[in-house]
């Protein structure tokens, strides 16, 4: 429902402070504080904008600095070069200036090649958090032998850095893609497990109770109740599964982790390709604010009833 | 009426917490509730009520005595025993018709079939135009509707309701007793209903209860303005009947008399 109100428009629910920073419609002609105020995204514009010219700042030669910028390029490289480092990354190029010898991308792969190797390792590894965390749950949920005996290792597991253990992985399952797959599964799976117990805990038990009223057997509970049920918390388990296997995506990648976006970040970083580094990172972050809004995307269109019942 | 398929509470006594700091719920019960009742069960809250009836219901088992149905022992919830929960337990991930045919999808009935009933019980409860809402999109009082929809649609032999309409204003409150008494001549079914409205129980019961407190012990059994489920007359009739107003005051005494 939008009210019109003074030419601006007035949203009695969501709009302006939907915290997703959604579609509030505000008037073209409204002055700009009043934009800021009332849409996140001009908000959002405005401080990319302000960031950018800061990086331009620290990154452009200046006359009075003895034409050097006031950060150097092996610090923090300049906007064109990072953006040359994306090209580069895209493209077929020579492999340096004046050689004839052309190469492919970056370390024989493009960019997209290296993010896709990266999504298909997480998409594995959060695949069996799913098949392995979703059952454990619900099992420890439900018997409390394994939820008591089970219960410590899953509060160990979680609180190592990946780091730690990556080393014992790579001894365990080698240096190729088992190992890394290994790492994001455990990074993936606490979280998902964790999540499907609290969704079991908060099921009312009269709802359970008006279920086998009507006769359902113990699979029929499990399948009409507890399972739609727990959706909601497990789909949130899933989004901070995501976002763990994220941040860990570098210390898979650590080793031998050519094609692969955290991979190229390190390696670029070890050495000294700051631009490449920087648009590797950039890749990471905003890959993973896409995801993160697939995933809530998918929690609005398959858990419609979240927080209304 | 043929005792055999009666529900029969054999001297029931329930307990709750540990051993050495227990609590009496219910004091030794023992009640039958014949084929075709419309039992009210009054007291005020915290008598012990609500325990009678999840344990009839199965949800709990009685500390002592047994309850039986068709003389054989209660061991868990069954869909002979349908329950109106006092907050309705609806499923938000379904419609409301997919709510009414959970019942029947449970025993395993088609799909045709389903909904056939379930537009049928929908019209009972004057949902037709719903069916296909979600049911946190329902008000109260057609939650409570869809509800009592989804327990007649799987046909128990009992009826189990829980001060279902306890949270209701008054208005919708009073539209649904007289839906809820229509059903019950309809349909002839068994009915144990609890509510804390003195007025309720005698208005709806075909037998009423009264239940006092620490520990739960029935107190007061009569019959009440109607007998059997054919009887028919209309509410505002029943409210000034001098039969009605004498047997609601005698029930409202022996609340106050078993404090």
């Amino acid at each position: 429902m939008v009210i019109p109100l003074d030419g601006l428009e007035y949203h009695p629910s969501g709009g302006p402070d939907d915290r997703h920073g959604g579609p509030a419609v505000v008037a073209k002609s409204a002055p700009l504080w009043v934009r800021v105020r009332k849409n996140h995204w001009t908000t959002r514009l405005i401080a990319l904008a302000a960031f950018l010219v800061v990086w331009w700042i620290l990154t452009t030669p200046w006359a009075w600095n003895g034409d050097k910028p006031i950060m150097l390029p092996l610090y923090l490289p300049s906007i064109p070069s990072v953006w040359n480092a994306f090209i580069r990354a895209n493209t077929i190029h020579p492999i340096a200036e004046g050689v004839d010898r052309e190469v492919v991308g970056e370390y024989g792969y493009y960019l997209w090649q290296h993010l896709l190797a990266t999504l298909q390792r997480i998409g594995i590894g959060l695949f069996f958090a799913i098949v392995i965390g979703l059952p454990l749950g619900l099992l420890m949920a439900s018997v409390k032998i394994i939820s008591v005996s089970v219960e410590p290792y899953i509060n160990f597991l979680r609180s190592l850095p990946p780091l730690g253990y990556i080393g014992l992985l790579i001894v365990w399952f080698g240096i190729d893609n088992t190992s890394k797959i290994w790492l994001l599964f455990l990074a993936a799976f606490p979280p998902i497990t964790i999540a499907t117990i609290a969704g079991v805990s908060g099921i009312k038990e009269d709802q359970i109770h008006a279920a086998q009223s009507l006769g359902a057997s113990r699979l029929q509970v499990v399948s009409s109740v507890t399972v739609p049920a727990i959706a909601p918390d497990l789909i949130t388990g899933i989004r901070v599964a995501l976002g763990f296997a994220w941040t860990t995506v570098v210390a898979a990648e650590l080793n031998n982790g050519i094609p692969g976006i955290g991979g190229l970040a390190y390696l670029s970083g070890t050495e000294l390709k700051t631009p490449l580094t920087i648009t590797c990172i950039i890749v990471i972050g905003i890959t993973a604010i896409v995801l993160d809004s697939i995933i809530k995307a998918m929690e609005r269109v398959l858990t419609p009833w979240r927080g209304k019942a | 009426m043929s005792r055999d398929k009666s529900l029969v509470v054999d001297g029931v006594r329930q307990f709750f917490g540990p051993k050495n700091s227990r609590v009496q719920a219910l004091s030794r019960t023992d009640l039958v509730i014949e084929p075709g009742q419309f039992v009210c069960l009054a007291g005020p809250s915290g008598c012990g009520k609500t325990t009678l009836l999840r344990l009839i219901a199965g949800f709990i088992n009685p500390s002592e005595g047994q309850i039986t149905v068709s003389g054989s022992e209660i061991i868990g919830p069954g869909p002979d025993r349908g329950v109106v929960f006092q907050s309705p337990t609806l499923y938000p991930w379904m419609d409301v018709a997919s709510n009414v045919e959970l019942g029947l999808k449970f025993q395993g009935v088609s799909k045709d079939q389903r909904r056939a009933d379930s537009e049928r019980y929908l019209q009972m409860v004057g949902l037709t135009d719903f069916a296909h809402r979600r049911t946190y999109e329902l008000s109260g009082g057609m939650q409570q509707r869809c509800q009592i929809a989804r327990v007649l649609a799987s046909d128990p032999e009992f009826i189990l309701m829980d001060e279902p309409f306890g949270a209701l204003d008054a208005l919708t409150r009073e539209r649904l007793q007289n839906e809820l008494l229509d059903i019950w001549r309809k349909t002839g079914k068994t009915i144990l209903f609890i509510t804390h409205s003195v007025d309720e129980a005698v208005f709806l019961g075909s037998r009423v209860l009264v239940m006092s407190p620490r520990p739960g012990k029935i107190v007061f059994d009569e019959p009440a303005i109607f007998s059997k489920p054919g009887e028919s007359i209309a509410a505002e009739e029943i409210r000034s009947l001098p039969a009605f107003l004498e047997l609601r005051e005698r029930v409202r005494s022996s609340i106050q008399h078993s404090h």
